[in-house]
């Protein structure tokens, strides 16, 4: 499997980073191991397995021919990818635009393109979960969530 | 009669008016998550942990345990209804239940299915509340040595018992591993992998990684598939099976609950292996085995006792040791944790309220979750007509506004979703995420325990087998690293 080929990689390269990583804290000895010690160990754990995955994934290959890996279709990923998208911008707009505001517009993207539905009931729901949760976290729990200027 | 008097004084406790809500509530919101695919227990346990900061611990722990184990009655409902499992834990259940109910005998295959949750389910509290304190007394006498090999082999039976290649599920474990260790060194306290980002001196919060992996990974996974599940237009009628039915489903029941007690215990086992080995037992001891996959009612009857006597039994290791044994569990332990108690052998004799109050619930629990389950079936098939892409929202909402609320900080927003786009890779690559957090909740424990040995053995790494208990502990380890192997060599020589 080629994904598993990918994962071996990434997960290997991870290992090596955490070894190179763990090696400026001090090891100590093994009769008094120091901060550096056991994550030294963790990450030669990892890479063993990743590089055990990665000599699975070749002889799996092998046995199998090379054959195209199960990626998701174009319309799917772009709607992960929108999903990841709206939530880093929301991140980033949370303190300057404020929690209802910015919520608003978060659920409003997430909703639009996933139910193909009319603006309004998209619009409506958007309302009643930014405002929704506002007043139960906010006003009722007391979450200091940002009001941003719409309620300030 | 030691037992009942403190049993009667966990009643005292689960029956206050306060407490005896968070059970209904518990067991209400774990049906309804169990019914809905895309939503599973640790996702929901790690959404309502910030709401439970402000709670009593007993209160808490309640709450949070009926969660889980109601979610295992919710999923078998749509297992039979709509061949869709709810959770992962009733996938079994779908392949006799669906057909029994387009036979037009779902009544019977539901009634079956909660009148057995609730048998199991209670039978595996009784089991708990005996086994639970003396195994407790037992492991006060483990030292840092026997810590350290149970942490080991806890980890390992996670990787292997995990679904999946053991392989990955050991990748996992060791990326866990690596995760807990950002922050402070347990023993020293000098920081390590902090990059000098003043947030991360203290970790990640394990509630962030946990919310981010599950709630925010999960929906990004249903996001991508848009399938509306389509509801099996069949009637209910009646909520009784026949005598015959009841006569059938008897001893598989009875194996099914005692299986699932037994597997429950083990790190990594639970609830959803037990209902897979349950199905094959009782297709191989049947006189009939032919008959399983067109609607046998002991398909129905053994793996779905076993699911629910797996998730009460998997709160023994945590309760008696300190080891969840899966992820929902685990979070469980965090909020626990959060509380400032810490679950271990000393928390039967030191939090008896906490202890004996959540065994009253769960019998309460049970109990309300067998009232909920059987008149209401048609309300909570009614709850699959709300489409994913409306509830998606709502959940995003509910995970960011959590996150928020941890430390009041948008720093912990941002690191949620982080982990949101790392759960949906890991299960993009076949990566289960529960051994991750296993072992990022158990890491810390495990480097002191491991440390501590070896600073008290002077560095001498034979102190793990000179003592019995780690020796014996480590051995079975061994033997779980080394059945893949074993395997191996037996297909190469058959080949």
């Amino acid at each position: 499997m080629a994904r598993d080929g990918i994962a071996a990689l990434a997960l290997a390269l991870l290992g090596g980073a955490a070894i190179h990583q763990a090696g400026k804290l001090p090891y100590g000895m093994v009769r008094n191991p120091g901060p550096g010690f056991v994550p030294w160990w963790v990450g030669v754990t990892l890479l063993g397995l990743s590089l055990l995955l990665g000599l699975q994934a070749l002889r799996a290959r092998r046995a199998r021919g090379p054959g195209r890996a199960g990626a998701p279709a174009r319309a799917e990923w772009r709607r992960v990818a929108a999903l990841l998208a709206a939530l880093v911008l929301y991140v980033v707009a949370l303190e300057p635009l404020g929690y209802p505001l910015s919520t608003f517009l978060l659920v409003l993207l997430v909703l639009r393109p996933a139910s193909r539905r009319a603006l309004v009931p998209a619009l409506g729901l958007a309302v009643l979960a930014a405002g929704g949760s506002y007043a139960l976290f906010a006003v009722w729990l007391k979450v200091p969530l940002p009001p941003g200027p719409l309620l300030r | 009669m030691e037992i009942l008097s403190l049993l009667a004084q966990g009643f005292a406790i689960a029956l206050t008016p306060t407490n005896l809500a968070y059970g209904f509530v518990g067991a209400l919101v774990g049906t309804a998550i169990g019914v809905l695919p895309g939503l599973g227990p640790p996702a929901t346990i790690a959404l309502l942990l910030p709401i439970t900061y402000g709670m009593a611990p007993t209160s808490a722990v309640i709450l949070l345990a009926g969660i889980f184990y109601g979610a295992m009655y919710g999923g078998s409902t749509t297992s039979i209804l709509l061949n869709i499992p709810g959770e992962a834990a009733s996938v079994v259940t779908c392949i006799d239940g669906y057909q029994m109910a387009r036979q037009g005998r779902a009544g019977a295959a539901l009634a079956v299915s909660a009148v057995g949750s609730f048998v199991a389910g209670t039978a595996s509290v009784v089991g708990l509340m005996l086994l639970a304190p003396p195994l407790a007394a037992f492991a006060l006498r483990f030292g840092a040595p026997e810590y350290t090999a149970l942490l080991v082999l806890g980890l390992m039976m996670v990787g292997y018992l995990g679904g999946g290649s053991m392989t990955k599920g050991l990748m996992m474990a060791a990326l866990g591993l690596l995760l807990g260790m950002v922050g402070l060194d347990p023993i020293m306290g000098s920081p390590r992998f902090t990059y000098g980002v003043f947030k991360l001196s203290e970790g990640f919060e394990f509630v962030l990684v946990a919310m981010g992996l599950f709630g925010i990974g999960e929906v990004l996974v249903n996001v991508e598939r848009s399938t509306v599940p389509e509801v099996l237009k069949t009637r209910i009628r009646g909520l009784l099976a026949s005598r015959e039915e009841w006569r059938a489903a008897g001893l598989p029941l009875a194996r099914g609950s005692l299986l699932g007690f037994f597997v429950g215990v083990l790190p990594g086992g639970g609830a959803i292996i037990s209902s897979f080995v349950s199905y094959a037992i009782e297709k191989k001891l049947s006189r009939h085995p032919e008959r399983f996959g067109q609607g046998a009612i002991e398909g129905v009857a053994g793996p779905e006792a076993a699911n629910n006597a797996a998730a009460t039994s998997s709160f023994i290791p945590l309760l008696t040791l300190g080891i969840p044994g899966n992820a929902s569990i685990a979070l469980i332990f965090a909020a626990l944790l959060i509380h400032g108690i810490r679950p271990g052998p000393l928390l039967v004799s030191e939090q008896p309220a906490v202890f004996w109050g959540l065994i009253a619930s769960m019998y309460i629990g049970n109990l309300v979750l067998l009232v909920l389950n059987l008149p209401l079936i048609r309300l909570w098939v009614k709850l699959l007509e709300v489409p994913y892409a409306i509830l998606a929202p709502f959940v995003v909402v509910f995970v960011l506004v959590g996150a928020y609320s941890v430390n009041n900080s948008v720093f912990d927003v941002g690191t949620t979703i982080a982990f949101g786009a790392v759960g949906y890779a890991l299960r993009k690559l076949d990566f289960e995420p529960a051994p991750l957090v296993l072992a990022m909740i158990l890491g810390p424990q495990l480097e002191a325990a491991l440390r501590r040995s070896l600073i008290y053995s002077r560095g001498d790494l034979l102190v793990f087998f000179e003592r019995p208990i780690s020796a014996a502990l480590l051995a079975v380890a061994v033997l779980l690293l080394l059945s893949p192997l074993v395997r191996w060599a037996f297909e190469r020589r058959a080949v």
